[in-house]
């Protein structure tokens, strides 16, 4: 195919990402540098870096900074241990029980993010499941407070990010040399050495991908915490999405947000310019 | 790996499965008897498992009031859709071209959905319904189109331009998405399409696109040149030896990839949110359940959440098989 061919096949789709992903991005580093509200939306008022340096000093941003950066540690490698260990008993099922664990475990990644979040919520109301088992276990009363909620979204983040680790392991044990295995066994290695030694390597760049892709997720969370925290600032439960939502939504500084979303689109940079090097130099190797 | 043997140990396996199921399970399964219960048993302090179960919570949430002849509307409507989805299952076995079978198929559907407010009063929540199928279907349908021809050009063509293109796609892929929504409420009221379903669907799609094209690619990389280039010697160009002999044999990777456009538009609260203030999709809507001062919010809310997740179960349920190939093929999720 030559360059012609090329760039007419792909013209729609690169016109739709240029006009509406990266003059969009351009545009945000612009609307960062206005004071703005709903009122004076098509008339906003130039105030140059101010919004910058005001974020920058804002305590409320890096209080969810730091959630944001907590959250990311716990889920991610929570992710991949439960996943990877999940898959490895799945893979001792065969048959009807395999396709059934399956089913159940894909649950929560198929239902709407905001629905499951929901649904989580439900066994935690006064009335709820859990919040009554609680109850007759600790015999105190289950309260939200800041470190209750603060778990609630780290257990619905494990619940519902697990599922795709899975999958995507499962499927890559599935593709086990046997005849390694059969060999390691004949040298007398225990089932311990074998995953040691056959197993993570085997899965390495699946977890490579998984340990991208869920870094970038535990980033820009939004959804649970969303739901979960109510927005309350009581809470200091805020992801940098939800305090950059609540300060265009609820407060209406639309420019101070707009610098904010840019802001952090910065610091996801610094996981994602290595990454972006490293797919540059496989693309030009493929090809 | 070989299977452990000692029956000790296979119990132990099936314990630690059997508990990581009824994680991932209790909430939907809590949430469905909260569903079905009266307001007074769902506030009893102590959950109760046994209960008369009622249709109350599924009526108030879908119909502003209840018809005289209601048992008979809904086996009307329930029986329509078994037939549609049973045309939808034995397609193959039909003596017409399968292609005419499914456009039935999807105009039995678009009837139906037309129908039902003839039918019966319903209420707000039926329209936020409409409004999710009109935005996940523009979105799927306009993204795999545009995609598809990128994808394609992008899996053959080995310049320069297209490493950058894929780069480029990938980096915007992993940014934060407020980052765009923000100048998008900005674009929509500068033009006067906030709140209407049109900008809603080519934001999304421009959202989904590098997610597509990335997929779509994979996929048309598996298929072998010499198929079109066989076609462009008997005469065909480009375009017609893509759209004639490609595309068929590409159904499978398409519907992959449809499948995970449809759950992201489906799925996506944020974007809806701020972009809408009547048009809601369904996400949107169920999220004004989550405040919680009204006590009746509780059962009203796990009703609207089960009734947005069936649709979408049935579907995946259709299609399990690509949903898996496309998570094992690995280089997915937006």
């Amino acid at each position: 195919m030559n360059r012609g061919t090329f760039f007419r096949f792909a013209a729609p789709s690169i016109v739709v990402m240029t006009l509406l992903m990266v003059v969009p991005l351009f545009m945000a580093i612009w609307l960062g540098m206005q004071f703005m509200t709903f009122n004076n939306i098509t008339d906003p008022q130039f105030v140059g870096l101010r919004n910058y340096i005001d974020v920058l000093g804002d305590s409320r941003f890096w209080q969810a900074f730091r959630f944001t950066l907590m959250y990311m540690a716990i889920i991610v490698p929570a992710q991949l241990v439960i996943g990877f260990t999940v898959a490895l008993l799945l893979d001792q099922v065969s048959g009807l029980a395999r396709g059934i664990y399956l089913s159940i475990f894909l649950l929560p990644f198929i239902i709407v993010p905001i629905v499951g979040t929901l649904m989580f919520k439900q066994l935690f109301e006064p009335s709820g499941l859990l919040t009554w088992l609680y109850q007759t276990i600790f015999d105190t009363k289950f309260r939200y407070n800041e470190v209750s909620v603060k778990t609630l979204i780290l257990f619905h983040g494990i619940w519902y990010t697990t599922p795709f680790a899975l999958v995507t392991y499962f499927a890559g044990i599935q593709t086990l040399s046997q005849d390694l295995l059969e060999a390691a066994s004949i040298d007398g290695a225990n089932r311990w050495q074998k995953i040691r030694h056959i197993v993570i390597p085997h899965v390495r760049s699946l977890t490579i991908l998984i340990l991208l892709i869920s870094i970038m997720d535990a980033y820009r969370v939004f959804d649970n915490v969303f739901v979960l925290s109510e927005l309350n600032p009581i809470y200091k439960a805020d992801t940098l999405m939800t305090y950059t939502f609540q300060t265009a939504i609820t407060v209406q500084r639309l420019g101070k947000a707009n610098a904010m979303a840019i802001l952090t689109v910065v610091g996801i940079m610094i996981v994602l310019i290595p990454n972006l090097i490293q797919s540059y130099k496989q693309q030009i190797e493929e090809r | 790996m070989e299977k452990i043997k000692s029956p000790l140990g296979r119990i132990l396996v099936h314990v630690a499965l059997i508990f990581f199921a009824v994680y991932s399970f209790v909430p939907f399964l809590w949430t469905t008897l909260q569903s079905f219960k009266t307001l007074k048993d769902a506030n009893s302090r102590t959950p109760k498992f046994i209960f008369t179960p009622t249709w109350e919570n599924y009526q108030e949430l879908w119909l502003r009031s209840v018809p005289d002849n209601g048992a008979i509307i809904a086996y009307f409507i329930l029986l329509v859709l078994v037939l549609l989805i049973c045309l939808l299952l034995f397609a193959e076995y039909i003596p017409v071209r399968n292609g005419v079978v499914y456009a039935f198929v999807a105009l039995g559907f678009v009837a139906l959905l037309w129908g039902i407010p003839r039918m019966v009063d319903t209420a707000k929540f039926y329209d936020y319904f409409i409004n999710t199928i009109i935005v996940t279907v523009g979105t799927v349908v306009v993204s795999i189109t545009i995609g598809s021809l990128a994808g394609y050009s992008l899996a053959r063509y080995t310049g320069f331009a297209a490493v950058f293109v894929l780069i480029a796609a990938l980096g915007f892929r992993a940014l934060p998405r407020l980052a765009f929504i923000l100048p998008y409420y900005w674009i929509g009221s500068a033009t006067h399409l906030l709140d209407t379903h049109i900008l809603v669907i080519i934001t999304l799609v421009a959202v989904n696109q590098p997610f597509t094209i990335w997929m779509l690619r994979s996929f048309f990389m598996e298929i072998p040149k010499e198929l079109e280039q066989a076609a462009m010697v008997d005469g065909c160009n480009r375009l017609t030896a893509f759209v004639k002999v490609i595309i068929p044999i590409m159904w499978p990777g398409i519907i992959s990839t449809a499948l995970f456009s449809l759950l992201l538009a489906y799925n996506e609260f944020l974007l809806v949110r701020l972009l809408t203030q009547t048009n809601w999709t369904l996400p949107v809507a169920i999220s004004r359940f989550t405040g919680g001062e009204d006590p009746r919010h509780l059962t009203l809310a796990a009703a609207a959440a089960v009734s947005a997740t069936i649709p979408i179960m049935l579907v995946i349920l259709f299609f399990q098989k690509n949903l898996v190939k496309g998570l094992a093929a690995g280089a997915v999720k937006g």
